[in-house]
C-alpha cells in the first residue's frame, strides 16, 4: 500500500504518451482488457495480452517499484487453484487472468490521476458513491502518514515478534485502534473544511 | 478470507452480473430504510473507515494468506447502511489494485457487507446478553466471519460448471477439436469432471486457514474495540454499564 504514493506520483508527474492520453480513452482501453480477460480462454491469446500490457508498462516509464503490486494477487489465486487438480493449463490460465487484470488496473492508476478517473465514474455512478470513493482515496494518504508515525511507536513498544505473539497482537491492535481514532478525528476536520469550501453533497472536479 | 480473491473471467457471467444486481438492490433497500439526515456529514467517516479497511487488507499474514478485514469494527462504528457503502468503496479500490477482479465487485460487496452488517447486529445482541466487551466483540467478529466465509464458499461453488469448462479447454485441444471428439469422449469426460473440480479439497484447505484467520481477527477486533472504548466510548454507542 506504501506504493500508492508512487502510483500517484507517477500518474501526476509522468510524461509518456500513455500519461498524455485522455482518461476516457484509457478507461475504454481498460474495458477492452477486461473484456479480453473475460472472453479469452486460450493461453497464447492471454499471454499476448499480458505481453502487450508489459510493453505498455515499460514504455510508459512507470516506476519499477510499482511492478510488485501487479504480482500480489497471485498469492490469493493459489488458494483458488485447490478447486482443480493443479492441471498446468488451468494454473497458467488463472495466473494469466490475474496478471492481466492487475497489470491493467495498476497501469491505469499509474498513468491517470485519480480525480480524472473518479470524475468519469461520477457521470454514471450515483454521486454518493463517487464522493465516498474520493474521500476514501484521500483518507488512505492521511492514514498512511498516521501509520508511519505509529510504526515508530510500535517499534519502541517491542514491535511485532513471532516469539511474543500476545504482545505483537496487542501492538497491532493498538496501532489499528490509534489509526481508526486518528482517522475519525481527521474525518471530522475534513468535513468542516469541506463545508467551509462550499461542499453541498457534490464534489466538483476541474473542468466540470 | 471472506473476500473473493478471484480474478476476472473465472466466475460465470450470470453469477457476477447477479452479484451487481444483488448489490444494487441491497444498497437501495438499506439506504431507503436509513434516516436521511447527517448522511453527508458521515461521508468523511465512511471514507476514513473504508481507508482503514483498505490498509488492513494490505497487511498480509503470508503463511496463511490472511489479511484483516476490519469490516466488523467498521460495521459497529458506521451502522448497517453505511458499512455497505464502505465495503462497496473498499472493493472498488482493492479491485483497482488488482486485489480481486473488477467483475466480482458486486459479489464481494455482498459477502463483505454481510460480515459488517451481521457483525453490527451480533455485537448489539451479545452486548445485551453478556455486558462484557471483549467476549461480545470476539463472538460477533468470529460468527460474522464464519457466515461471510461460508457465503463466499457458496458463491465459489455456484461457478463449478464454469471451472470445469475452463479446465477442459486444453484437454479438448481447442474449440474445433472439441466439436469433433465431443461425442466419442462424452462418457469418459463426465467421469473425469467429478474428479477434476474438487470443491471439497478447496473447502478443506480454506476452512482450517479461515479458522486461524477468524480467531486472529476476532482477537484483533476485540483489542481494537477495547482500545477505542478506553479513549472514545461514545463511538460505540453502548447502552448500559460498559465493561
Amino acid at each position: 500500500m506504501i506504493q500508492l504514493s508512487y502510483l500517484d506520483y507517477s500518474a501526476v508527474e509522468g510524461k509518456s504518451f500513455l500519461h498524455r492520453l485522455s482518461p476516457k480513452a484509457k478507461l475504454a482501453g481498460m474495458g477492452l482488457v477486461l473484456l479480453g480477460i473475460i472472453t479469452l480462454k486460450n493461453l497464447p491469446a492471454l499471454f499476448s495480452l499480458y505481453v502487450v500490457l508489459l510493453i505498455l508498462f515499460v514504455v510508459s516509464r512507470v516506476p519499477i517499484k510499482i511492478f510488485p503490486l501487479t504480482l500480489y494477487p497471485l498469492i490469493f489465486a493459489i488458494l483458488f487453484l485447490f478447486v482443480s487438480r493443479f492441471q498446468i493449463h488451468f494454473v497458467l490460465l488463472i495466473f494469466l487472468k490475474v496478471l492481466c487484470g492487475s497489470t491493467g488496473v495498476v497501469l491505469l492508476l499509474a498513468t491517470t490521476p485519480y480525480p480524472s478517473i473518479f470524475s468519469i465514474l461520477g457521470r454514471f455512478l450515483p454521486s454518493l458513491f463517487v464522493i465516498a470513493l474520493f474521500l476514501t482515496y484521500r483518507s488512505i494518504f492521511i492514514l498512511l502518514n498516521v501509520l508511519e508515525e505509529t510504526q515508530h511507536a510500535i517499534y519502541f513498544r517491542g514491535g511485532i515478534q513471532w516469539r511474543h505473539p500476545w504482545r505483537s497482537l496487542t501492538n497491532i491492535s493498538n496501532a489499528f485502534g490509534h489509526l481508526i481514532l486518528k482517522g475519525i478525528d481527521a474525518s471530522e476536520k475534513m468535513y468542516e473544511s469541506m463545508v467551509l469550501r462550499g461542499f453541498k453533497d457534490k464534489i466538483h472536479y476541474r473542468g466540470d | 478470507m471472506s473476500h473473493i480473491h478471484l480474478p476476472d473471467g473465472v466466475l460465470p457471467l450470470w453469477l457476477w452480473i447477479s452479484g451487481f444486481i444483488g448489490a444494487i438492490l441491497v444498497g437501495v433497500i438499506l439506504f431507503r430504510v436509513r434516516k436521511k439526515e447527517n448522511l453527508s456529514r458521515r461521508l468523511p467517516l465512511v471514507g476514513m473507515m473504508a481507508a482503514a479497511m483498505v490498509l488492513g487488507a494490505s497487511v498480509e499474514i503470508v503463511p496463511i494468506a490472511y489479511h484483516v478485514n476490519l469490516t466488523v469494527i467498521s460495521g459497529i462504528l458506521l451502522g448497517p447502511s453505511l458499512v455497505f457503502l464502505a465495503t462497496f468503496v473498499v472493493n472498488v479500490i482493492l479491485a483497482l489494485f488488482g486485489h480481486g477482479g473488477i467483475t466480482v465487485i458486486g459479489l464481494n460487496t455482498l459477502v463483505l457487507s454481510l460480515e459488517g452488517v451481521l457483525g453490527y447486529f451480533l455485537f448489539h445482541l451479545f452486548w445485551r446478553i453478556f455486558k462484557r466487551l471483549t467476549i461480545t466483540v470476539f463472538l460477533a467478529t468470529f460468527l460474522a466471519l464464519i457466515a461471510s466465509t461460508l457465503s463466499m464458499i457458496g458463491v465459489v461453488s455456484l461457478g463449478t460448471s464454469h471451472y470445469e469448462e475452463l479446465i477442459h479447454q486444453e484437454k479438448d485441444g481447442g474449440l474445433f477439436e472439441f466439436k469433433l471428439t465431443k461425442e466419442k469422449e462424452s462418457h469418459q469426460k463426465e467421469e473425469m469432471v467429478e474428479e477434476e473440480v474438487n470443491l471439497k479439497r478447496f473447502i478443506s484447505i480454506l476452512l482450517p486457514l479461515g479458522f486461524l484467520g477468524w480467531l486472529l481477527e476476532g482477537v484483533i477486533t476485540s483489542l481494537i474495540v477495547r482500545y477505542i472504548h478506553r479513549l472514545r466510548p461514545d463511538l460505540l454507542r453502548l447502552g448500559g454499564e460498559p465493561t
